[in-house]
């Protein structure tokens, strides 16, 4: 058996490895990947202080500071049994649209773009940023560089600091809006929506308008018809901040709809041998190995996910774009990974608008910002990460101490999908031990769609540094498993 | 000549976030009005960010060395480094950033960018806020390190 390891992965910072194994013929029998993933996080936060966690989580991976700013306030909220202002909950949720406006960019223009805007075959030094540019010219070199850093102005008029936010409190924020800021965020807000509206004209012209691209998009090894899960609000419309979770079939028809504290009674988490990652799957339909369809309860979270599990989105533009989405990828649900991209960019638009709509509310300057809390207990807080559906569960004491915590990150919701279609990308594309440059590209193309964020993506195994050791046997099946500081733990 | 140390890392991963340790131990002992010392729990664009409009920065960091010893404290040219380390895998790395920069014609990146890196051996993947013994003694020696590097180039 031959292993064909890519390593590291490029943009992704070497944290992630993904092996191949090949048959003898030389075509892909699976692939996995493997992380080096982060642990301990719930011991970690044993005896802490509970009000603190809205900072220390937004430390555990320097990926979404704020979506954890604001699942563990969330988390706080419930478990401190007080609802916040209206006008706190707008001005996170205003925040919360910068931090979309950022990371989104971030994601399309440096990181997942260039395998588009470049090309799926260019040389991997030329698929970075810097060939974006060469390609796209300095001119919208500045345009991406200005757009992204209001992203992150906005957040930091509103969180104190732009990459670790400190204005979440229970009940509320800690901070207001002035009419000056106000002012401020609005002119940026203004441009920002134009910015949107380009970076979807730019996909267009690039992408939807090569024959190529459109055939690799609605490609074999690039669908994968998972159940999809999103955040939406009262009409199902996608919701970033708030909201009931709603769960899609490969449809688009609904097959579950809970609230945020019922989260265990629906999600489940798999674990298996190969990994410390823990793959969840929906309780309701049941664990099928890595399969997708009806019978596999695997879903997937994220852009792609979030469109797929609402009705459509809650502003004009973004609602146009999302209709042509669904018409050109032959209507619900859109099963293509590399969908995610497009996805994005319509989010991204949809981030901006709902920024206007926010920053133009009367009641954004209120000085009602914040309701006293309750008595301590339990709560669940899930926000929508710019990557996917994210869950913090908090238990305190009666001091207000956490007794106990469980996350689930959005890089794990969409573990499950990134394995399969890093496997079918392989399939696809590696044929009789045939591997250049391009063709690896393939299969990281398939999971950077995702935008995951290995750096977090587990935590929840407590205990030493582990050590794994797999042998695996002619048919590729694990025969024996070594481990250390481990098995007492699963 | 301004100048801006800045001690990055996870202050929350164990010896990830000895560079932070440093940082924070030099703001004890260093007080000039042209040195700023901070602390940066980021990468690429952002470390970037907190770097522009500085003459020189210092950055301390992490690093993985092979054949080094555990908390051997060493200065590096960011061009030794391939892929720069950064917490934040969702970001380009920091020559990337600032060749994009330098494109973009940004004029405000520090000429003169050093890296003063403490060997940790392996990453640690388990969340913590304490050093190991080995890498808690080599933060003394990281800010000896750093305040030579000061002064001698004044």
């Amino acid at each position: 058996m031959e292993t064909i390891t890519i390593d590291p992965i490029t943009r992704l910072e070497g944290h992630g490895k993904i092996n191949i194994f090949l048959d003898d013929k030389g075509d892909v029998d699976n692939a996995y990947l493997q992380i080096p993933e982060l642990r301990g996080f719930e011991r970690f936060a044993q005896g802490r202080r509970a009000e603190d966690m809205p900072q220390i989580t937004s430390r555990i991976c320097g990926v979404c500071p704020v979506a954890h700013h604001f699942a563990a306030t969330k988390a706080l909220d419930a478990a401190f049994n007080v609802e916040p202002t209206t006008a706190a909950k707008k001005l996170r949720e205003l925040m919360y649209m910068g931090y979309y406006i950022y990371d989104h960019i971030l994601h399309f223009y440096y990181l997942g773009g260039p395998d588009f805007v470049v090309g799926p075959d260019a040389p991997a030094s030329k698929r970075n940023v810097i060939g974006v540019i060469e390609k796209a010219g300095v001119e919208i070199g500045k345009e991406v560089i200005k757009h992204r850093a209001y992203g992150q102005k906005i957040t930091a008029i509103l969180g104190g600091k732009a990459t670790h936010p400190v204005c979440g409190l229970p009940g509320g924020v800690s901070k207001g809006l002035n009419k000056d800021e106000v002012k401020n965020i609005e002119k940026m807000v203004d441009s920002c929506i134009d910015f949107a509206k380009f970076s979807l004209k730019l996909f267009d012209d690039i992408v939807l308008k090569n024959k190529k691209y459109v055939d690799l998009i609605l490609s074999d090894p690039y669908q994968l018809a998972t159940y999809n899960m999103g955040l939406v609000d009262k009409d199902d419309k996608s919701n970033f901040y708030d909201g009931m979770v709603r769960v899609t079939d490969q449809k688009g028809k609904e097959v579950l709809k809970f609230k945020p504290q019922d989260y265990t009674k629906h999600v489940e988490e798999r674990v298996e041998e190969w990994t410390y990652i823990k793959f969840p799957y929906l309780k309701k339909i049941g664990w099928n190995g890595f399969s997708d369809g009806k019978d596999s309860g695997i879903y997937r979270v994220g852009p792609l996910g979030r469109l797929n599990a609402a009705k459509g989105m809650a502003t004009p533009l973004a609602q146009k774009e999302y209709n042509r989405f669904y018409e050109t990828l032959g209507g619900k649900s859109v099963n293509s990974t590399l969908a995610f991209h497009w996805a994005r960019l319509i989010e991204l638009l949809y981030a901006t608008e709902r920024a206007k709509e926010l920053i133009k509310d009367k009641e954004i300057t209120s000085p009602k910002i914040r309701n006293p809390v309750g008595k301590p207990g339990e709560g669940v807080g899930i926000v929508e990460a710019a990557r996917g559906t994210l869950i913090h569960h908090y238990k305190l004491d009666k001091d207000g101490l956490i007794d106990k915590a469980n996350l689930i990150v959005a890089t794990t919701n969409n573990s499950g999908a990134i394995n399969m279609s890093v496997r079918d990308a392989a399939k696809g594309v590696i044929k009789a031990g045939k591997v250049d440059d391009g063709l690896l590209n393939m299969v990281e193309m398939a999971f950077r769609a995702y935008d995951p964020c290995f750096a977090c993506a587990t935590h929840t195994l407590p205990g030493g540094m582990p050590l794994e050791v797999n042998i695996y046997d002619n048919n590729k099946n694990i025969i024996k498993t070594i481990k250390q500081n481990l098995q007492e733990n699963l | 000549m301004k100048t801006i140390i800045l001690g990055i890392g996870n202050p929350i991963l164990r010896d990830d976030g000895v560079g932070i340790h440093v940082a924070e131990e030099l703001k004890k002992q260093i007080k000039k009005p042209d040195i700023k010392i901070d602390t940066a729990f980021t990468g690429g664009m952002n470390l970037l960010d907190q770097m522009i409009d500085s003459d020189r920065a210092i950055l301390i960091d992490a690093v993985k060395m092979k054949n080094k010893a555990l908390g051997e404290v060493g200065l590096y040219d960011l061009k030794d480094f391939s892929a720069f380390h950064t917490c934040n895998p969702h970001d380009v790395s920091l020559p990337e950033a600032i060749d994009l920069a330098k494109r973009l014609g940004e004029r405000r990146i520090p000429k003169d960018i050093k890296l003063i890196g403490i060997n940790i051996g392996e990453l640690s993947c388990e969340f913590g806020e304490e050093l190991s013994s080995e890498i808690a003694k080599a933060v003394p020696k990281a800010v000896d390190f750093v305040k030579k590097e000061v002064v001698e180039d004044e």
